[in-house]
């Protein structure tokens, strides 16, 4: 019987791998001799949701694609996405109309809220649970995580909601997991049979405590004090459906550069591959960098300025004015569907059952702005990826409709997770069906 | 059908005929003209006779309302009327043109003078006391740092175990709003690894089953109920006095704090904790919760006395520090980006050092018990070596010792700081409008609604031909009636700031990097002057062209007075102020005031007023 795979010896795999080829250990080793958690259930393997953020928009003309249909050529932002033409479906023009409400905020504000929930932004946070809670809540309910948050650029900046893309309702962010390291303690991390009675004994009197506050509050405190209640219930949850194969792992040891996004994306991508097959979680969110984000770029050579200076004309970014900045925009939108694309061949490279992960994986890839110089945030830009539902893909579709539109058709449509409407549908995006 | 429906729309016009409603016919005019987002409590026009309710208010309370608008009727002459004439800007408007003359808006208010003046006023109304409870906070959960603080002096933990939580956002303004305060799972979990890391490290010496009673004592900052203390016990039982801390570091009764208990035995340990908690940002001490029991707290006069012994200990001046750092948002200076090429001096090293001469101004303020307004006067302040190169001074002998600025010095106060200085800058020159916004913001407490949304707030690039400085590039805010309203409000602030470079450096003159057309071009740079005459809109003989200037304007200005207390008011209750707190962030003005502006006696007078609050005293005495 082969030794479970520890801890450290993963880190070390994806620490000294290099960006092209993650040099992972064969999964196997992370379960039983028998190897059985590879293979698909008798009905088939479960699907799964990945809603993938970038902030700042996009230079529309290197971005989206001059010709619709089966015929469309990858731009130069696009390039990445070659070997998965038949994997994704470019769509365009979608509208976000909750950003133009007035109200609080600035127009990054407006339009994130909008963006992930449908809703305007309260001044704090988002109006509503944004797009992956509200498949979560539907399809999420018997994996060990209801859902994971994901994100890698690890920046200071920002108020809430431009640090966090999942929102489970009005002003609750939920927080992205951005350390490697401790999104592996989350999912594979040491848990020992003694370990796991003491907390659950633990849990049993905090829950209680709860219950017994609870009594004594208003409504909205008892609102708030719920959402602690269901978050120590995910715990509970968490700790009481680990797989009995992480009971011994060793203890992390982990080091390298913590700034090199690049490196950390690929990283975080193979952890929820892993979450994926290992079936702890159907629904993750991917926030690869900040709404109205301040990233440089050193590995594009772009020091000078932070990406969201270049999305303004005005000399924030010095020389970066006009074409040059557009050129520049157009590298770092490169880069993030770089990361895409890597998370779609990770998934497509691991194989449950006859199938691989993309195959039963939807994947919704989402910018706070179109056309980053104007903030603009309708005609929105949007790659949807993976085969978990009908979607038709191998297209680029113009359309006319909302977000709304759009995310309703893929949670019910796509993700079958019956749900009912999205704020701002009134219809179906039927032409992403097949 | 449509037979249906004209009868039906035939009867909403004839009942829009004989019953104006103000909710219906004038208050969708007022607020697609945007008359709100100055006009209100804290609004830029909070001191004009016009303000609206607070948003949530009922309709009842709106109709109150329009009725009291006429006091902006001009009876003698409708046609005069402020109601009229301001949105106009037939009289002049500080929101500009918000209503075009001749337009059905137009017609609607015109309508509503028509009203008033045919109908009597009817009788004047509060609504505050409705309003009252759903202000009230009950729930607020521990702050990082007082998580930190609080497991420190509950089990001598020095391991600031929050550095492993996800971090907190700031949320109007600080990052202990309870509006914002939410446990997320991953929040669950970090409170899971640090109280089991808590409790492990923990070495003192288990009293036996007595635990469970003293500890919870101190955990949850007040007596057990006797199910919490079988509950514990049986946890004791089971695993000793770790397992009784672990778990109990994890009960919402610790992570939480319950203001307004419906349980009148813990009504005067939740005081207690409120004082400990604002007064020094973590648990009561011994002394406190014997006090408590005492019943020394059962009166104002108790809680003063409390509070004045409490600012003796060091632990005050971390609670006020933090205070200091997020209203002043440290937060964003430390991890703030220069533009290596326009500020080669600037370093991480510097941005602390920013912040370590700000917060030593404030503290000296605060515990030399001198004038708080001082902060924006001072003639002096604490450098080291780095912040003296910057400011051009000769550097003390000792770093961050007190040096005075000499006296024909612009500088004075913290507008001249490095730190509000270049937090307010972009990465490459300053932000005209940031420290505009900055100053209405933080230190007038005044609320500056954002542009529109879809604005291009792109400004003109540099062109070779004609260099411009940033006050000349932002002249299409106040060219442009729309961007106008509220940049004239903001922009001029800024102006007087322009001598002060992004990190804070005295300029004289701006530094233009010319475009360039062809990249094998040398980039040329020009030097262009500087006009810095800046003005604040609202407040009478305002002009100034130097930080110290404006740090006099703002020092000697009510608002800006009563500014410190709101903001202080919010950090220490963890929400904005509301309507209903007016009466006691007056009375707390007053104290302000009448003490000379000594910050310590506002921290007593707030306590003092919070647990004991004007309103209830005069409803007591039958007034209201």
């Amino acid at each position: 019987m082969r030794p479970p795979l520890s801890r450290r010896s993963f880190l070390r795999g994806l620490a000294f791998a290099r960006p092209v080829a993650l040099a992972l250990p064969p999964l196997e080793a992370m379960f039983n001799a028998a190897g059985t958690a590879y293979a698909a259930d008798g009905a088939g393997a479960e699907t799964r949701f990945v809603f993938w953020f970038n902030g700042n928009g996009i230079p529309e003309k290197y971005w989206i694609p001059s010709e619709t249909g089966s015929d469309f050529v990858l731009t130069p932002c696009l390039s990445p996405l070659a070997t998965f033409r038949n994997d994704i479906h470019v769509i365009t023009g979608i509208d976000s109309p909750a950003a133009r409400l007035p109200g609080p905020g600035n127009d990054h504000h407006r339009s994130m809220s909008a963006l992930m929930t449908g809703t305007q932004f309260t001044g704090r946070g988002a109006g509503g649970a944004s797009l992956d809670q509200v498949v979560a809540a539907r399809i999420g309910g018997n994996s060990r995580f209801r859902s994971l948050q994901v994100g890698v650029s690890q920046e200071s900046f920002g108020e809430s909601v431009q640090r966090n893309m999942s929102w489970a309702g009005y002003d609750r962010p939920l927080p992205p997991e951005m350390l490697p390291h401790k999104l592996f303690d989350r999912l594979f991390g040491q848990r020992e049979i003694g370990w796991i009675n003491r907390k659950k004994s633990v849990l049993d009197a905090v829950r209680q405590d709860t219950v017994g506050l609870k009594k004594q509050l208003g409504a909205t405190d008892q609102q708030r004090l719920s959402e602690h209640l269901d978050s120590v219930r995910d715990v509970e949850k968490s700790i009481a459906t680990l797989p009995p194969q992480y009971y011994k792992v060793d203890e992390p040891e982990y080091d390298g550069d913590m700034k090199d996004w690049p490196r950390i994306a690929k990283l975080q991508s193979d952890l929820l591959a892993h979450a994926f097959i290992t079936r702890q979680t159907r629904v993750a969110s991917y926030m690869l960098t900040k709404c109205q984000g301040l990233t440089r770029f050193p590995w594009l050579g772009y020091t000078a300025a932070r990406h969201h200076d270049y999305t303004h004309r005005d000399g924030k970014a010095p020389g970066a004015d006009g074409p040059d900045g557009q050129r520049i925009m157009r590298d770092i939108c490169r880069w993030h569907v770089e990361e895409f694309a890597y998370l779609l061949g990770k998934l497509r490279s691991i194989k449950e059952g006859e199938k691989s992960l993309l195959d039963s994986t939807m994947l919704l890839y989402v910018h706070e702005h179109a056309e980053a110089n104007d903030h603009k945030n309708n005609g929105l830009s949007m790659i949807l990826a993976g085969h978990a539902g009908r979607l038709r893909t191998g297209l680029h579709t113009r359309t006319t409709g909302t977000i709304g539109d759009l995310y309703w058709t893929v949670a019910d449509d796509l993700m079958k997770s019956g749900v009912d409407r999205f704020p701002t549908a009134s219809r179906k995006v039927g032409e992403i069906l097949s | 059908m449509a037979l249906v429906l004209l009868a039906i729309s035939l009867c909403a016009s004839s009942a829009l005929a004989e019953t104006p409603l103000f909710v219906r016919d004038l208050l969708p005019v007022l607020e697609k003209a945007q008359c709100m987002e100055c006009h209100q409590f804290n609004g830029v026009a909070s001191t004009t006779r016009l303000q609206f309710p607070e948003s949530g208010a009922s309709s009842e309370e709106m109709e109150a309302f329009g009725d009291t608008l006429r006091k902006l009727v001009d009876r003698a002459n409708p046609a005069n009327s402020l109601l009229l004439m301001k949105p106009t800007n037939r009289a002049k408007h500080g929101g500009g043109l918000r209503i075009k003359p001749g337009s059905d808006e137009e017609v609607a208010v015109k309508a509503w003078i028509d009203h008033l003046l045919r109908t009597p006023a009817s009788p004047g109304r509060t609504f505050a006391r409705a309003r009252t409870a759903k202000e009230q906070t009950v729930l607020r959960r521990l702050t990082h740092s007082q998580y930190d603080s609080t497991v420190r002096d509950l089990v001598g933990d020095h391991t600031f175990p929050s550095r492993q939580f996800p971090p907190e956002d700031f949320i109007d303004g600080f990052k202990n709003q309870y509006e914002g305060q939410s446990i997320s799972p991953i929040l669950a979990e970090s409170y899971l690894n640090a109280a089991e890391r808590v409790a492990a490290n923990w070495q003192g010496k288990d009293p036996g089953p007595s635990f469970v009673k003293d500890f919870g004592l101190r955990a949850f900052r007040r007596p057990l109920t006797a199910e919490e203390e079988k509950r514990y016990s049986a946890l004791y039982a089971q695993g000793k006095a770790k397992l009784v801390m672990e778990a109990m570091l994890q009960s919402p009764q610790f992570l939480f704090r319950l203001e307004a208990t419906s349980n009148p035995a813990h009504k005067p340990y939740a005081r207690a904790a409120r004082l400990s908690y604002i007064l020094w940002d973590t648990m009561p001490d011994e002394a406190l919760l014997k006090a408590t029991a005492s019943g020394e707290l059962d009166t104002a006069k108790g809680v003063e006395g409390a509070a004045r012994r409490m600012l003796s200990d060091p632990r005050a001046r971390q609670s006020a520090d933090e205070f200091i750092a997020q209203w002043l948002r440290f937060d964003t200076v430390v991890t703030m980006v220069k533009e290596r090429r326009a500020y080669p001096m600037f370093t991480r090293e510097m941005a602390l050092a920013m912040t370590e001469e700000t917060r030593r101004l404030a503290a000296d303020l605060i515990w030399s018990d001198k004038s708080f307004m001082d902060l924006f006067t001072a003639g002096y302040t604490f450098l080291n070596a780095d912040l003296a190169a910057l400011y051009r001074l000769s550097a003390p002998a000792e770093e961050f010792a007190k040096v005075s600025f000499p006296a024909d010095s612009d500088r004075a106060g913290i507008l001249g700081h490095a730190t509000f200085l270049a937090l307010t800058s972009k990465p490459a020159d300053t932000s005209i409008t940031a420290r505009g916004l900055f100053v209405r913001e933080q230190f007038l407490c005044q609320h500056v609604p954002q542009p529109p949304p879809g604005v291009n707030v792109n400004l003109p690039v540099q062109r070779a031909d004609k260099p411009m400085t940033n006050r000349e590039r932002l002249s299409v805010h106040l060219t442009n009636a729309s961007c106008a309203s509220c940049h004239n409000l903001i922009d001029p602030i800024g102006y007087g700031l322009e001598k002060y470079d992004g990190v804070g450096a005295r300029r004289e003159k701006l530094k233009v990097d010319l475009p360039r057309y062809d990249r094998r071009q040398d980039q040329k740079t020009v030097e262009i002057d500087i006009d810095a005459s800046g003005w604040v809109t609202g407040i009478q003989s305002s002009e100034f062209n130097t930080a110290g200037g404006l740090g006099r304007v703002l020092a000697a200005n009510p608002q800006c007075q009563e500014c410190v207390v709101k903001q202080y008011f919010r950090y220490a209750l963890g929400r904005h102020e509301g309507p209903a707190d007016r009466p006691t962030i007056e009375r707390i003005s007053a104290d302000f005031r009448k003490s000379g502006f000594r910050f310590q006696d506002m921290m007593i007078s707030l306590v003092r007023w919070t647990e004991f609050p004007p309103s209830a005293e005069l409803a007591r005495n039958g007034k209201d």
